[in-house]
């Protein structure tokens, strides 16, 4: 790993946090074990970060705890998804979806007005690809159906989803932690977007 | 969770269970369950042995429970000796008697007036102790309280505000001090306003820094205010 890190001390004086909001937040798992990196120093054990991630972290909990409380957060970054379950009148009062979309989603896989987190996933990757005018129709199915087939990866995996299309041939992709991907030069890249944005996107949504 | 149609659990004397769903559990005298526990409340008087996980909203010991397994409970009151093999998740926890965890305790708060150990880190939003205490990992906590009556230890200690007292000293324990040495060691302290006393550190790191008597810190960082007693020995001290 060749991230960049940074101490403790320069994090909080960055970032003007107390020593007291850092452990708070590590408390509620805000900003997550793995990334208290102890290296010793010639003063002693230090604690580092990853200097992006975490600055990145702090900037999303400041922005965000002005109108959720810090278990609501702790939920929003929690990568196992919670327990939550809404019908479709929440979701499209939610804005979470659009009626053409969730009626085409229901239409395909025949499902429940009931809808968990996973499903919420599908239907609001459908909604952004479809609303944008990126896909087609035809298209939609394709990618509902990678969605489908992977379900238990999406949850645990940071994902990734893109369609490609070559002389009017679309096909449509799970990458899964991967960092980069090139294609063949005829290839044009429809779509890309990445699924962890999107949970968190619901989440926002939703809370 | 449908809690009504539950039976209790009750032993008196010998006797051993397999465990399951229960509105009541009462262990008096020697109760061992087998497998995985979850009940509403849980009363030891004896001694038992919970081999599984155990669920419940409010657990007392009096006598002496061991639990091989995680314990998750909203109130856990600790009167006589408990002892976990591994995590503890509890709402309120108070110990009177002794509590020894193996693995991680997450609580809101924590309240000692006896003796607690703890192998790995232990979270709370309050902290407040009138005894002794080990932790292994990292205590942290938003408020700490700490009055010490024996030797105390954490590997790291951090929050924001931080208070440790030597209690006043009585004449029983002026004859046990050389034996019962009321003091803190731990190697970090960081938190936003720090009091310390008889507090043996690496480094001390904070905003407003009170380091009191009997103290041996290494180094201190400070940003705002900075105060160190007469008795206290500071190696070191910087504004940051």
């Amino acid at each position: 790993m060749s991230e960049e890190l940074i101490s403790k001390k320069d994090l909080l004086e960055l970032s003007g946090i107390s020593y007291g909001q850092l452990y708070r937040w590590k408390r509620k798992d805000l900003i997550p074990e793995e990334w208290f990196v102890r290296k010793s120093t010639f003063t002693g054990q230090e604690t580092f970060f990853p200097k992006e991630k975490v600055l990145e972290r702090i900037e999303k909990i400041q922005t965000m705890k002005e109108n959720l409380s810090l278990d609501e957060l702790a939920d929003m970054f929690s990568p196992n998804i919670t327990s939550l379950n809404y019908n479709k009148d929440e979701l499209l009062k939610r804005n979470i979806v659009s009626t053409a979309v969730v009626d085409f989603y229901l239409e395909q896989e025949k499902g429940s007005l009931q809808f968990n987190f996973t499903r919420m996933l599908e239907v609001f990757v459908l909604e952004k690809l479809l609303q944008s005018g990126e896909i087609n129709l035809e298209e939609g199915k394709m990618v509902l159906q990678v969605l489908k087939d992977h379900a238990e990866l999406i949850k645990q995996k940071s994902c990734e989803l893109v369609i490609t299309r070559k002389l009017g041939m679309s096909s449509c992709l799970l990458l899964i932690n991967a960092e980069t991907y090139h294609f063949e030069r005829g290839t044009k890249v429809v779509a890309a977007l990445s699924l962890m944005t999107c949970m968190e996107e619901i989440k926002a949504k939703l809370l | 969770m449908d809690t009504n149609s539950r039976g209790d659990l009750v032993i008196n004397g010998f006797g051993a269970s397999n465990g399951g769903q229960f509105r009541l559990v009462t262990l008096n005298g020697r109760g061992t369950v087998n497998s995985d526990l979850e009940c509403m409340e849980f009363d030891c008087n004896g001694s038992g042995v919970i081999k599984g996980n155990m669920i419940s909203e409010r657990a007392k010991v009096n006598g002496h429970a061991r639990f091989k397994e995680n314990l998750e409970s909203q109130r856990l009151t600790i009167d006589g000796s408990v002892s976990i093999e591994k995590n503890l998740l509890v709402e309120k926890l108070k110990v009177s008697g002794r509590g020894s965890v193996g693995g991680r305790v997450k609580c809101e708060e924590i309240i000692i007036h006896g003796s607690l150990t703890v192998g790995e880190d232990c979270e709370a939003e309050f902290f407040t102790a009138e005894s002794q205490f080990t932790i292994g990992g990292l205590l942290n906590a938003d408020h700490i309280d700490i009055k010490m009556f024996g030797e105390c230890k954490a590997k790291e200690i951090g929050g924001q505000t931080i208070s440790v007292k030597a209690k006043g000293s009585s004449f029983v324990g002026n004859l046990l001090k050389p034996f019962f040495k009321p003091q803190l060691e731990a190697e970090l302290i960081e938190g936003d306003k720090i009091e310390l006393q008889n507090t043996i550190a690496k480094i001390v790191r904070g905003n407003q820094v009170s380091i009191g008597p009997n103290c041996q810190i290494g180094l201190v960082e400070y940003t705002e205010e900075f105060s160190m007693d007469k008795k206290a020995i500071v190696s070191e001290n910087r504004k940051v």
